[in-house]
């Protein structure tokens, strides 16, 4: 009985520095957050109990969320069905232990060790109209005399004709400043950053199968494409569902990039930039709080619909 | 048994230790340089050995800021004077410093001094009791700083802010690019400065560079409009909140602005560029025009190239009935103020007074802005560009402050959302004004 209450406190001594930052870092924000949410407050003099009125406002189309979370799922489609099946194929294919794996590993990687500011400086270049690297590319692949750029543009230009006053048209793709290209525009850098990071995740796991399930697949006759598709995928489908949930949350609480590339508000606004906006430009503290809870709510939503949909698969 | 028990007490207790030592605050005695924050952020102002003082500063004159200059030579000379006051300080990109300078106000963390814009930016700070009155440090100073300059960060009747330079909205042109279509200098009235932009058009010359990512730029385009269509009573009523926005002239003003969008005479371009780019572009020469802060004189200045194709005038007046020249966007708005927390608040005041009248004197000889003190010193080697600022603002008939920085931050952030829909032609006059007098009042 002693032994079992020392190794108890044992254990509980080894817990307590996790449980400090668990609350200090997640729980104690959270609470704070929740508590802001229901105050008028320009996060400076004092605060004013105001009930659910930020819940209100927020429920409203008065700040944009309604849009920020269209566009922040659309980012959680695109990375779940382009990113990851990109991921997966490279992991994959590194996994089968072709010549120069390592190489390829941390050049793949590599993305993901660099700032994401330092990134989208880099792809505001890219991304610079007329003269920029993508606008210069496209403008000279063309099919007979239209290159891939005017037919952008003609796209745009048809777009901005039907506004309640027509725009002037543009010569050439504004990528990041029209809400047509703006959004895509930021996809491809997440794409490009992370696509290595889940790559790493499913190698690891493509590793972890043992090699004798392989070997007697291929004594089998199993080719490469079905010992894929029935031993390794199945295998992995755990990190699988992490990488998913990763994507997923990762979409909702994106920020950084699209700070740096957009700045504009409303043209590919998430929540996070809406929550920035509220917070930070508009004083709206309680506002912003509030958008901050329905984050939280929405990541641990997501996550648990995907934890549901995995358990039912298997 | 025991061993192992003093072993995991000894392995927790140094984790959490290491957990505390995360948040220790660094060494105060560590060597000073600029850009680098050493005192303790919750006191950071504290007494310093033999009678010295320690004052820190935050300011948005970074290495890039046309004004770094003029902080430099101004702190060289200031802390020269007062040995007695140990100064550092740390500048800041402008965007960030919003946030930051707002989140230390919040946590009352503030330096002893601090860079902030007037009017409705420091109201907030002031509003929360975390600003330290001047008027004793003023009275001291009055005859040098006349009572005009102080009006943007008096509140009350009590000054909290000491102001630097004043910069108005100038419309500079490249006048190379106007040569080519017959115009030897800026057009004086509105009907010729329309000919000129359709002239410019029609040579495939781009009239206006603007920077649609970053709305501000818009508003110097915008208000000036306005101002020239409404007069600046009107505008200046509404930017403080003592009319309402549901006006018809400004409603047919802002369609005045939309139709100069609508005719082209923007750079399409411009939506994707921030102001930076757009700036180098009109140094490049890809735009005739450029609406901007008469800040920009030093850098015009800078390039000697480009300083001798470059002019700057004021807006025309587009409705004569109600408008004059001589009515300016702007005025005093960059201002230092002084922590209500700093234990050396008083000495902090007086210094500040000090440091802005310099500041105010090196920025005006580089030709970042026109003096908010008075010039008692040679000022005959300032650019020719801010002379012609400075004869503009002579003849000032009334100031109208950018409407960004007047109104509150909630207003100000409808305001420039609704401004970003004129200029993409999402909204027109009419519904600019419905939307703003439903949402500010």
């Amino acid at each position: 009985m002693k032994k079992k209450i020392t190794n108890g406190i044992n254990v509980f001594l080894f817990l307590l520095p996790a449980l400090v930052l668990f609350l200090v870092i997640l729980i104690i924000p959270i609470g704070l957050s929740t508590y802001y949410s229901f105050q008028d407050w320009n996060g400076i003099g004092e605060m004013k109990f105001i009930g659910i009125e930020n819940y209100k406002t927020v429920f409203s189309d008065k700040i944009g969320l309604g849009p920020a979370i269209k566009n922040s799922i659309i980012l959680a489609a695109l990375s779940t069905f382009i990113q990851l099946p990109i991921s997966l194929g490279l992991a994959l294919l590194l996994g089968k232990g072709i010549k120069g794996e390592r190489v390829f590993l941390s050049v793949f990687f590599m993305p993901v060790l660099i700032s994401t500011v330092v990134i989208g400086q880099l792809w505001l270049k890219i991304y610079y109209p007329e003269q920029g690297m993508l606008s210069i590319l496209l403008s000279g692949i063309k099919f007979g005399s239209t290159s891939i750029e005017d037919l952008i543009v003609n796209w745009i230009n048809n777009m901005n004709a039907k506004l309640p006053i027509p725009k002037p048209p543009y010569t050439s793709v504004p990528w990041l400043g029209n809400t047509y290209t703006a959004l895509a525009c930021c996809f491809i850098p997440v794409l490009w950053q992370y696509v290595g990071y889940h790559m790493l995740l499913l190698y690891a796991g493509v590793k972890s199968v043992p090699p004798e399930l392989r070997e007697a697949a291929k004594i089998d006759g199993a080719s490469d494409g079905q010992i894929n598709r029935y031993i390794v995928i199945p295998s992995i489908k755990s990190i699988i569902k992490i990488c998913v949930i990763f994507a997923v949350t990762g979409s909702l609480k994106s920020f950084d990039l699209i700070y740096v590339l957009v700045a504009k508000p409303k043209v590919a606004d998430v929540p996070s930039t809406v929550m920035y906006t509220q917070m930070f430009k508009a004083n709206n503290y309680g506002t912003g709080s509030a958008i901050a809870v329905m984050l939280i709510v929405l990541c641990f939503a997501f996550a648990l619909i995907i934890g549901a949909i995995f358990r039912k698969e298997d | 048994m025991k061993m192992k028990k003093f072993a995991s007490v000894l392995l927790a207790g140094a984790m959490v230790a290491t957990m505390a030592g995360c948040t220790t605050t660094t060494d105060p005695d560590q060597p000073t340089t600029p850009g680098t924050t050493v005192t303790d952020p919750a006191n950071p102002s504290t007494p310093a050995a033999d009678g010295e003082v320690n004052l820190t500063m935050w300011c948005i004159a970074t290495e890039s800021d046309s004004n770094r200059h003029s902080y430099e030579a101004a702190i060289a000379d200031v802390t020269a004077a007062h040995p007695e006051i140990n100064f550092t300080w740390e500048a800041f990109e402008n965007e960030s410093y919003k946030t930051k300078i707002k989140a230390a106000v919040a946590a009352d963390e503030m330096p002893d001094i601090f860079f902030t814009w007037s009017c409705a930016f420091l109201g907030d700070f002031v509003d929360a009791g975390r600003v330290y009155c001047l008027d004793d440090a003023y009275a001291k100073v009055k005859d040098e700083l006349p009572e005009s300059m102080m009006g943007n960060s008096t509140y009350n009747g009590k000054h909290y802010g000491v102001p630097l330079t004043m910069n108005i909205v100038g419309l500079f042109a490249n006048m190379d690019l106007l040569k080519e279509v017959g115009y030897d200098e800026i057009p004086g009235t509105y009907d010729e400065f329309i000919a000129c932009c359709d002239a410019l058009k029609a040579a495939n010359i781009i009239p206006f560079g603007c920077a649609g990512k970053e709305t501000w730029c818009v508003t110097e385009y915008l208000e000036s409009v306005i101002e020239k269509s409404v007069g600046y009573e009107t505008l200046n009523d509404i930017f403080l909140a003592r009319a309402t926005w549901a006006n018809p002239d400004v409603a047919s003003a802002v369609d005045t602005f939309q139709s100069l969008v609508v005719n082209g005479y923007f750079d399409p371009a411009g939506d994707a560029l921030t102001n930076d780019e757009v700036k180098a572009n009109f140094m490049a020469g890809k735009y005739a025009f450029y609406m901007n802060g008469t800040w920009n004189c030093a850098d015009f200045a800078a390039n000697d190239e480009f300083f001798a194709k470059v002019k700057v005038g004021e807006f025309p007046v587009i409705n004569a009935d109600k408008a004059t020249l001589g009515q300016l966007i702007g005025g005093p708005s960059d201002t230092l103020a002084v922590a209500q927390s700093s234990p050396n608040a008083a000495v902090a005041a007086d210094f500040t007074f000090e440091l802005g009248r310099l500041i105010c004197k090196y920025g005006y000889l580089d030709g970042c802005g026109l003096p908010a003190w008075n010039v008692n010193y040679d000022d005959s080697a300032v650019n020719g560009l801010t002379q012609t600022v400075a004869s503009i603002c002579a003849q000032a008939k009334g100031y109208v402050l950018f409407g960004d920085t007047a109104m509150a931050a909630g207003d100000a952030q409808t305001y420039l959302e609704e401004v970003a829909m004129v200029y993409g032609c999402e909204v027109d006059g009419q519904t600019f004004v419905d939307d703003l007098a439903s949402a500010i009042r």
